[in-house]
């Protein structure tokens, strides 16, 4: 089979960060003091060659950029500069825009403007509906408050239809991430004629893919543990909240001031502290830049902070303007949550940085496909 | 000079100076200063393309233009072309390049404004800044008695005039007195350099001074005043008879320099067998009696009478001379410095002096290659007496090409490797040996052929440079990336020899500020032209010789010592030195101009 080298593979690739793509000399010190590359799956010097041969069949079917979490140990070390574990994250970036089929993901990683307009344009579309259209099906704002002295949030923002509004949201994201995810699959897996994986594999390491989310083992094999303990803080934290919101939000959208030892607020408490906690390391390592991992910083990368770091701060205030009865603050932040929560869900998430929730744990169970497949 | 010409001036920085930025406007200033300068730009002053360049050529009606900064060739073109959409001579663009001048920051005004008048009045710099001549004294001085500085000084004095060799250490011989074998002839260092360094101490017209430092230079070229320091060797060198008695009597040792470290000395030493003075000296540092006024033991061993001197004092001394060569060598990288190869911290990774030293016959272990191992004392040594390694890993460019230490290729560092390699096979015929390089570097002549030979030899030559190295069960683990066949090396070896490059002496610095060579990238003395001058320097009657100037290898170094003494001899021939480079003042430089090509009105 021949390869096609597409020589504007680099110029593309600049768009999404990759750097100098030319300073790489190839010595392999990367690869070799990478604590996760291994024999089969070798990286980053493997890409960049690649990347700099414009090699994009074989580059759009890799599946080592996910494997990689960045602890920056090959930017370190590399004695050109090269900045392979940078490069690393802008292949993600890349791969992400070319599972992506709708091509927006492409469009907001290389388009600052974009991405901007398309996130303005959905928290506009929020907040008309919280002003305009719910209040002319009679979803009023109101200042009487529940007995219990709390703000009378479900009239003002119902639940049935929140929910509703909830559970679309979350198909079309499922939609957009599964249909992605295939087409991942169908890249690294399907479309390699050389090896074959048996039913019997994908169902036995399914098993992996779960754990992976749950633990993320691979980062805390990294030499630096603490990034380990913020990311999975931050990842626990929003997927309690992204499951209590979505399934049990009656259950969480509540008038009533539970007690302060109601598991319905312990939960969300543990979440906020998950959330924050990640957010403020990340957000002081990107403004510090000490570590090699945050010392170059997307556009994307940053706007996925900042957003994050809204949803959770006016949900913050949601809560405390509502137990403490102050009606219009809890309105008012309740419609600044959506509209910073909705964009992000709905752009974030299927298009640019937070996809890559889905995509590397499945990386790594289609890296253990790889491994259990035989030869065709 | 065509008193018609309108001059407009462009300035353009592409480089960006950071620190002491060039001061522009007083550039601009100065050219206006000339009837035929119409207007100065800076780059920033507005948008520069075809279009609006020819706009100024046609309101100015500009005949001739001068684009001056760093890398004015790369605007060379858009300019040309201007002049000709402006129906003007395109060839009318001239250049004055501040980088190819050494211009890098305001210090340097004066010579940028001295290129500028030049261009103006289209005079060569070269011309004008003919420095003047100035008569030569005709002894000289080699500072550095490596292969390059005795070559220097044979050649100048078998010419019949007086040459002092200065030598910081006891001897001479410098780094090649060291090593085993030369590649890539594979002849012995010592038997080739032993007899220039005899033939340097008996030679009537040099005046050898080992353990002597160059306090300070004074004066200009063809008359330097230098300011010498002996340092005391405390032991005679006309006595001494070299008989060892005292060191066989001293308590205190410290590592030996000539062996690497590897082997411990005394304090009254003689650097190596063949030194030359092949005399004994004391280091005042680890001699006890000169920390606690205790001990004297050698000076009552000694055999010849006040042989040893244990106050004398160092000296002062002045030397006159008319030329000084430069050959002050060259330091091999910390290999500590790289932690990831556990050089210091896993006694048998070694560096390359270390290993050379081990495969010599003069070294530790009488050229055979042992383990290092801990003695009774638990200090790690080098004996016979320890096991032989069976597999050995070098690893190339330690130090080197690398842009967090060295960016720089150091040269030397391949062939020596394959040296290395040869060597361990000859003496270890079972051996595996593996080399992991980046790229091999053979460029010198019979060295790609020597690369062949290693090849066929059985050496594993593996491309990929090695990540690190850890201690795996009291053996070596390496672990790299075969990048030729896509593949994680884990190697466990018994021996790992560190192939460090080459920097620039200690004192290189230090010798820089006192004689005004700048030091280029990297900290190497800088030569007046990389191509066609890579012996001169800017200061007149100063000559560079060997690895001070830059990483090289030994036939390249006792060329280079060669050709600085031709420089030297040429000089004395012809009874008159040429003054420093760029010496004169922009006055001179202007009255100069004016003298060539008087202003008509
Ligand atoms: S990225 Fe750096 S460390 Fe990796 S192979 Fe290239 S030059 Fe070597
Ligand atoms: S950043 Fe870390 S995990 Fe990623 S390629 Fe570099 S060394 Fe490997
Ligand atoms: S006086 Fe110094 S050099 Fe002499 S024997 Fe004692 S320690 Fe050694
Ligand atoms: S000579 Fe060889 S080992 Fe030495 S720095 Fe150059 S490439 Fe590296």
């Amino acid at each position: 089979m021949s390869i096609r080298v597409n020589p504007d593979l680099r110029n593309e690739l600049i768009q999404f960060g990759i750097g100098d793509w030319n300073a790489c000399y190839h010595c392999g010190t990367c690869t070799a003091i990478c604590p996760l590359s291994e024999e089969g799956f070798l990286f980053p010097r493997k890409k960049i060659r690649l990347m700099q041969m414009g090699l994009q069949g074989p580059l759009e079917s890799s599946v080592e950029p996910w494997l990689c979490y960045y602890c920056g140990d090959c930017t370190k070390t590399c004695p050109r500069d090269a900045n392979p574990g940078e490069l690393m994250m802008s292949l993600r970036r890349y791969l992400t825009s070319t599972y992506d089929w709708t091509g927006l993901s492409k469009k907001f990683y290389t388009s600052k403007i974009w991405e901007l307009a398309w996130i303005l344009f959905f928290a506009a579309l929020v907040i008309i509906s919280f002003l305009v259209i719910l209040p002319s099906f009679g979803y009023k704002f109101t200042t009487e408050l529940t007995a219990e002295g709390g703000v009378k949030l479900n009239s003002f923002a119902p639940i049935p239809i929140i929910e509703a509004f909830d559970w679309i949201m979350a198909i079309i994201v499922a939609t957009l991430l599964i249909s992605n995810i295939l087409r991942m699959y169908y890249k690294i897996i399907w479309k390699n004629s050389t090896t074959k994986v048996s039913l019997w594999v994908h169902i036995r390491e399914f098993w992996l893919l779960i754990f992976n989310f749950a633990v993320q083992p691979k980062f805390s094999k990294c030499d630096d543990k603490r990034y380990w303990g913020a990311h999975w803080f931050l990842m626990s934290g929003y997927t309690i909240m992204f499951i209590v919101i979505v399934v049990f939000l009656p259950w969480f959208q509540t008038e009533k001031i539970l007690p302060v030892w109601d598991p319905q607020r312990w939960l969300g408490y543990y979440a906020t502290f998950g959330l924050l906690f990640g957010l403020v390391i990340a957000i002081f390592g990107r403004l510090k830049k000490k570590d090699i991992k945050f010392r170059f910083s997307h556009v994307s990368d940053w706007l996925f902070l900042v957003m994050l770091t809204l949803t959770v701060i006016t949900g913050i205030f949601i809560h405390i303007f509502r137990i403490n009865g102050m009606p219009m603050a809890t309105y008012v932040s309740y419609i600044t949550h959506m509209a910073v929560l909705v964009p992000m869900i709905l752009i974030e998430v299927p298009f640019s940085k937070w996809s890559h929730l889905a995509y590397r744990p499945f990386a790594v169970y289609f890296t253990q496909l790889k491994k259990n497949a035989v030869l065709k | 000079m065509d008193h018609k010409d309108s001059i407009g001036v462009f300035f353009f920085d592409l480089m960006g100076t950071v620190n002491d930025p060039i001061n522009y406007s007083e550039l601009a200033k100065y050219t206006l200063g000339f009837q035929q300068v119409l207007q100065a730009w800076h780059y920033s002053d507005f948008p520069w393309n075809e279009e609006t360049i020819r706009k100024k050529i046609e309101t100015n009606d500009l005949s001739k233009i001068i684009v001056a900064g760093a890398l004015p060739g790369t605007v060379k073109t858009l300019f040309s072309k201007a002049m000709s959409m402006a129906g003007k001579n395109p060839s009318s663009v001239i250049l004055v390049s501040f980088n190819e001048y050494g211009i890098w920051s305001d210090k340097e005004i004066e010579r940028a404004k001295a290129l500028l008048i030049c261009a103006i009045r289209d005079i060569p710099y070269e011309i004008a800044a003919m420095p003047g001549d100035a008569p030569v004294n005709p002894a000289t001085m080699i500072i550095g008695g490596g292969i390059s500085g005795i070559q220097a000084a044979l050649e100048i004095a078998n010419g019949n005039t007086l040459v002092y060799l200065i030598e910081k250490t006891g001897t001479i011989g410098g780094k090649m007195a060291t090593f085993d074998k030369t590649f890539p002839t594979l002849d012995c260092a010592a038997c080739i350099l032993t007899p220039k360094m005899v033939e340097v101490n008996q030679h009537p017209n040099i005046r050898l001074m080992s353990y002597c430092e160059v306090r300070e230079v004074t004066g200009d070229a063809g008359n330097f005043t230098v300011k010498l320091l002996q340092k005391a060797r405390k032991v005679n060198v006309t006595t001494c008879i070299g008989c060892g008695t005292c060191a066989e009597k001293c308590p205190a040792t410290a590592p030996s320099e000539f062996d690497s470290g590897t082997t411990m000395r005394k304090a009254i030493y003689m650097p190596f067998p063949q030194a030359v003075p092949n005399k004994y000296l004391i280091d005042a540092e680890s001699c006890i009696y000169l920390k606690t006024g205790k001990c004297r033991a050698c000076v009552k061993a000694c055999p010849v009478p006040d042989c040893i001197n244990l106050d004398e004092p160092d000296k002062e001394v002045l030397i006159k001379v008319g030329n000084i060569i430069v050959a002050t060598g060259y330091k091999t990288f910390d290999a500590a410095r790289m932690e990831q190869y556990g050089y210091g911290k896993y006694p048998n990774v070694l560096a390359a002096l270390e290993f050379e030293r081990l495969l010599n016959a003069s070294g530790p272990t009488g050229g055979n290659i042992h383990y290092r191992t801990q003695d009774k004392k638990g200090n790690w040594i080098f004996s016979t007496e320890a096991e032989k390694p069976e597999k050995l890993a070098i690893i190339h460019c330690v130090g080197s090409r690398d842009k967090n230490y060295n960016k720089y290729c150091s040269r030397v560092c391949c062939m020596y490797s394959l040296k290395f390699a040869h060597l361990i096979l000859d003496k270890l015929p079972e051996a595996e040996v593996f080399e992991y390089f980046i790229d091999m570097r053979s460029f010198g002549k019979g060295y790609e052929e020597f690369y062949e030979r290693i090849k066929e030899e059985g050496v594993s030559i593996i491309r990929g440079k090695t990540a690190k190295v850890e201690a795996k069960n009291g053996k070596l683990l390496i672990r790299g990336e075969d990048i030729l066949r896509s593949e994680l090396i884990e190697n466990i070896v018994d021996m790992v020899i560190l192939s460090t490059g080459l920097e620039p002496g200690e004192d290189t610095k230090k010798i820089s500020e006192m004689l005004g060579i700048p030091t280029s990238d990297g900290g190497w003395l800088e030569e007046a032209n990389y191509n066609t001058d890579p012996t001169g320097t800017f200061r007149g009657g100063i000559m560079l010789a060997g690895t001070c100037q830059g990483p090289k290898d030994i036939p390249d170094s006792v060329a280079q010592g060669s050709a600085a003494a031709a420089r030297v001899i040429q000089n004395i021939l012809r009874g008159r030195v040429t003054k420093d480079i760029s010496g004169l003042t922009l006055e001179e430089i202007e009255n100069h101009i004016n003298e060539i090509s008087p202003i008509q009105v």
